[in-house]
């Protein structure tokens, strides 16, 4: 299940997910949309639906631990956080991230 | 998440999607109150959060397909890579399928008998609460058979209130007369209790009444459906037909269900009378169905309170015996009637063959160790590369478990040959519910559980060690001489397989040499050159003491005057076949002979002559000894020794009635000793023994049942026809029971020992040729580890022999040490052997060292090989390897 690091648009939702958990710990998926909305200022809108499917994709994956508990306001809510192997999985698609940006500054500069 | 987790998300889909449309609300819920906090309209609100999350049924589909894709490409992706890895060393996958299949395939062939044998439940309605009565002597002719005595049944069954009803029954042969040719058939004698008590209801007609209990009351039979349909062509009209039963007419009263052949393949079925009245008792199995709210326990106390009150113990203790010392009284399985002599050995084979799966499993564990050891570059990589190490050993015992699979597969088809192996070495009738034995689900399941479990027992050390640490510092060696743990880890899996190994050896050498030691045992006659016929005479055409004498003498007659034949003899048991006349015999001279036994044969008087039983003083019988002449007794030198140690037993009288009449009638003058003989078993010491000419016996009941016996000239075996041919001229009825050599008598005595011999020492065979494979492995291997080793060692100087001198030194240390644990191994377990052991005991010292002996020499030698290798080496060549 590694094959998609190479699958740019969805490794980038991955990363931002990844990235939105492992600074702020333990949220549900409706905080986690709200997270990646505020740290991108609401340039990167994403149709919220598709995050669950990320969301559980990964805590197959073992990045993503989920567990069920209340919300603020007293209902019942799926809660995830980061694993090792999660925080593993940031570095490396930071890097490829990294990389690629890089790469198009470059191809950018040069034509 | 675990492979069990993810396992059970595919069974529990409808509780996760029920999960996921709560998560899924409680998104859209929450933006609404957002949205709301804001300032929307309730309408807004709505509509917005609804534009926002997109679709939500595909939202739903797409996240529960994240849930399934991931198990399916994990498991997928592990499979195929597993698959890949195997078929790239097809070598080594032979060979660990083949060594899975070996240890698989032993263990289920086994197993398939003891399911047949011990596991499968009877074919009968509630076998389970079918229990057998059983009140025996410890020891004795009788033992281990479950039985209680007539008398017993008789006073028993009207006093137990634990069972709801009991029935009592006997196995015979009988021959069928009048439906086709006269044939022989299985029967068992049963009271009318028998079949309700089995709840099972004949398929036509009626079973026995009770009043067929009563002797003498007009001749009935049941018949099998099997019987019905091969000897009366099924015929709907049978009940109250005639038939002839031994030469009784009896009439067709029932026909049993289809299937239905209990006891051990019974074919027809008689009433038997039960009165518990005479002065002889028989010793019958009998069981019951128990009660609903007893249980076995409860049935055990009952029959242990009432024992004390039961006659037999009575007419024992009458006549001197010690009353109720050495007598069990015992509530067991019904089961147990047929397998209870079995069961032993049975579980015997199985650990036997859990141990050559032991040494299966650790030879393999081996070859995956050395593919581990080769497979490090490429682990390191992947390590580095990010795979969780987790990953890595769940990758690797995919693949070990895909090994032992293949090897559980290629074990089941092992299984149904060795099976059918198994069955064809087992002597004939040692073996009972043969017809269950085969393969069924239960079998299926333990071979492919065995295979589960065994790929995670060879499969987990190996991939362990294959992830282990130190693959970091392994590529930055660049895979440079590292050697260390995984051959220690070898040369622990060696050391054990040698010590089981041992193990097995030792229980096998001790079986052999008690069998051995068996087969020397001198019986007290010749048996070579002896010819038997065993015949029958039914009660009901041969109903006087002189007819059947009569019998005997004419058919004696022919004998002796057969070519080739030296001496005819007859008796009427004869040793080491099923049975003897058994009891007590007081002295004219009034001595005591509290509770002293002894076998009760009556011979013609060329008898000894033919067995070849030493006469040791006195004379034999003749002619002479017949009805009218003075009463006469030869006895047996333990009976001489006994009660007449100054050697003064000839003329001394005796009897063996319990209450001799007064007068001379009853007492009998010895004239002659005689050597002992084993007339129960060869194993068994030789019973005391008082024979009697036959002509002065006068019950019937001691003389029906007779054994013609001549000595020849030649070939034994070659006047077989001849003697049938006797019998039909004396009389063209009576086919014998049975013709067969002295020879073969006493091999088939030994064939239950030989069986178990012959099959501990296959398994201990294959579980020293896997550990031969197993020490050559793991030298071969250190060999190739160690090249550049050796070749410094050689451009430094060293000798070829020193090389060869180094490796074997290994071989022997591997060799030593295993030997050393296996014989404590052994020590702790050869002990269950003891019941099988003839004047051998468990811990036989020269046993052991023969075997530890052998041990080290196949180890020495499977060394050889890799040792010479190793000399091979040119140090040029090995210093610039790598």
């Amino acid at each position: 299940m590694r094959k998609h690091t190479n699958d740019r648009l969805q490794g980038t939702l991955d990363m931002l997910v990844l990235k939105a958990l492992a600074s702020q710990g333990r949220m549900h998926g409706y905080a986690v949309t709200l997270r990646i909305e505020q740290i991108s200022a609401s340039v990167l809108r994403l149709e919220e639906g598709s995050l669950y499917p990320a969301l559980h994709r990964m805590t197959q994956s073992g990045w993503l631990r989920a567990e069920w508990g209340a919300s603020e306001n007293n209902r019942r809510a799926r809660y995830y956080s980061i694993t090792p192997s999660g925080r593993k999985q940031l570095a490396e698609e930071e890097r490829h991230w990294a990389q690629l940006t890089e790469a198009v500054t470059r191809v950018l500069r040069f034509v | 998440m675990s492979w069990w987790n993810r396992l059970s998300n595919l069974v529990r889909r409808e509780d996760l999607g029920r999960d996921l449309d709560e998560e899924l609300q409680f998104h859209i819920d929450a933006r609404i109150r957002d949205n709301l906090k804001a300032g929307m309209t309730e309408e807004a609100a709505r509509l917005d959060a609804r534009r926002r999350f997109g679709n939500r049924t595909l939202a739903t589909e797409k996240t529960q397909e994240m849930n399934i894709i991931v198990i399916i490409q994990t498991v997928g992706q592990d499979l195929r890579y597993a698959l890949r890895s195997l078929r790239k060393t097809p070598g080594f996958t032979a060979l660990a399928v083949l060594a899975m299949a070996l240890g698989i395939g032993a263990n289920t062939a086994v197993f398939t008998v003891v399911n047949g044998v011990l596991l499968r439940p009877l074919p009968l309605v509630q076998p389970e609460r079918l229990f057998l009565i059983s009140y025996m002597p410890r020891v004795g002719p009788f033992a281990g058979w479950p039985t209680l005595s007539d008398h017993d049944y008789f006073e028993y069954q009207r006093r137990t209130h634990a069972f709801e009803r009991v029935t009592t029954f006997y196995q015979a042969q009988v021959t069928l007369t009048g439906a086709g040719d006269a044939v022989r058939l299985r029967a068992a004698v049963v009271t009318p209790s028998f079949f309700p008590v089995l709840r099972v209801s004949p398929a036509m007609g009626r079973t026995f009444a009770a009043q067929e209990e009563e002797r003498g009351s007009p001749g009935v039979a049941v018949l099998s459906e099997e019987l019905w349909r091969s000897r009366f062509a099924a015929d709907p009209n049978i009940l109250g037909r005639s038939i002839t039963v031994d030469g009784i007419k009896r009439s067709v009263i029932g026909v049993m269900p289809a299937g239905f052949a209990f006891p051990g393949d019974a074919r027809l079925w008689l009433p038997l009378a039960v009165d518990g009245a005479g002065p002889n008792s028989a010793f019958w199995p009998a069981f019951g169905r128990l009660q609903p709210s007893v249980s076995q326990r409860q049935a055990q106390a009952e029959l242990e309170a009432l024992a004390p009150q039961l006659p037999w113990q009575h007419v024992m203790a009458a006549a001197g015996a010690p009353a109720r010392n050495g007598w069990v009284a015992e509530i067991l399985p019904l089961q147990d009637l047929l397998v209870g002599q079995i069961r032993k050995s049975l579980l015997i084979f199985m650990g036997a063959v859990a141990f050559v799966l032991l040494i299966a499993c650790a030879n393999v564990a081996n070859l995956m160790l050395m593919k581990g050891s080769l497979r490090r570059q490429e682990m390191a990589v992947r390590t580095a590369l990010g795979a969780p190490r987790r990953r890595l050993i769940r990758q690797l015992l995919t693949e070990s478990a895909m090994l032992s699979l293949g090897g559980a597969i290629a074990g089941l088809l092992f299984a149904i040959l060795g099976v059918r192996a198994l069955l064809a070495l087992a002597p004939a009738g040692i073996i009972p519910r043969v017809a269950e034995i085969r393969l069924d689900a239960r079998v299926i399941g333990f071979a492919l559980g065995l295979g589960a479990v065994t790929g995670i027992l060879f499969g987990l050390l190996p991939a362990v060690q294959a992830t282990g640490r130190e693959l970091r510092t392994f590529l930055s060696q660049a895979g440079r001489a590292v050697t260390g743990r995984g051959e220690g880890l070898r040369s622990v899996l060696v050391i054990s397989e040698i010590a089981l190994t041992l193990v097995l050896l030792t229980g096998a050498g001790l079986l052999l040499k008690s069998f051995l030691r068996m087969r020397a045992v001198d019986p007290g006659f010749r048996a070579e050159n002896v010819l038997t016929m065993t015949v029958d005479l039914p009660g009901s055409l041969y109903k006087t003491t002189a007819g059947i004498q009569a019998f005997h003498a004419l058919t004696l007659d022919k004998l002796s005057n057969l070519p080739g034949v030296l001496a005819a003899g007859a008796v009427n048991f004869l040793p080491l076949s099923n049975g003897v006349m058994w009891g007590l015999f007081h002295l004219y001279d009034g001595r005591p002979t509290p509770g002293y036994m002894v076998d009760k044969p009556a011979v013609s008087s060329e008898y000894f002559r033919v067995m070849g039983i030493r006469l040791l003083s006195g004379r034999a019988f003749s002619g002479q000894d017949n009805s009218t002449a003075p009463r006469v007794a030869i006895i047996s030198q333990s009976v001489a020794r006994t009660f007449w140690p100054g050697g003064d037993a000839l003329g001394q009288r005796l009897t063996l009635e319990d209450h001799p009449k007064s007068g001379n009638e009853d007492w009998l003058t010895i004239i002659g000793v005689v050597d002992d003989v084993r007339q129960w078993s060869l194993t068994e010491k030789a019973h005391p023994a008082i024979y009697q000419p036959y002509a002065q016996v006068r019950r019937p009941l001691f003389l029906t049942s007779m054994t013609f016996a001549i000595r020849t000239a030649a070939q034994p075996a070659s006047l077989a026809a001849a003697m049938r041919c006797v019998l039909r001229e004396v009389d063209r009825n009576q086919p014998p029971q049975s013709i067969a050599t002295m020879t073969d008598l006493v091999a088939t005595t030994i064939a239950e020992p030989q069986f178990q011999t012959r099959l501990i020492a296959i398994f201990s065979m294959l579980a020293l040729l896997l550990a031969a494979i197993g020490v050559y492995g793991v030298l071969a291997c250190a060999v190739a580890e160690r090249t550049r080793e050796i070749g410094i060692r050689m451009a430094l100087g060293a000798e070829k022999s020193d090389i060869t001198r180094m490796i074997l030194r290994r071989c022997l240390l591997l060799a030593t040490v295993g030997v050393a644990l296996g014989v404590a191994g052994a020590l702790a377990v050869t002990r269950v052997l003891a019941k099988f052991l003839f004047e051998v005991k468990p811990t036989d010292l020269p046993t052991f060292l023969v075997v530890a002996a052998l041990l080290v020499a196949v180890a020495l030698l499977s060394g050889l090989l890799p040792a010479q290798r190793a000399t091979r080496v040119d140090p040029l060549i090995a210093l610039r390897w790598e």
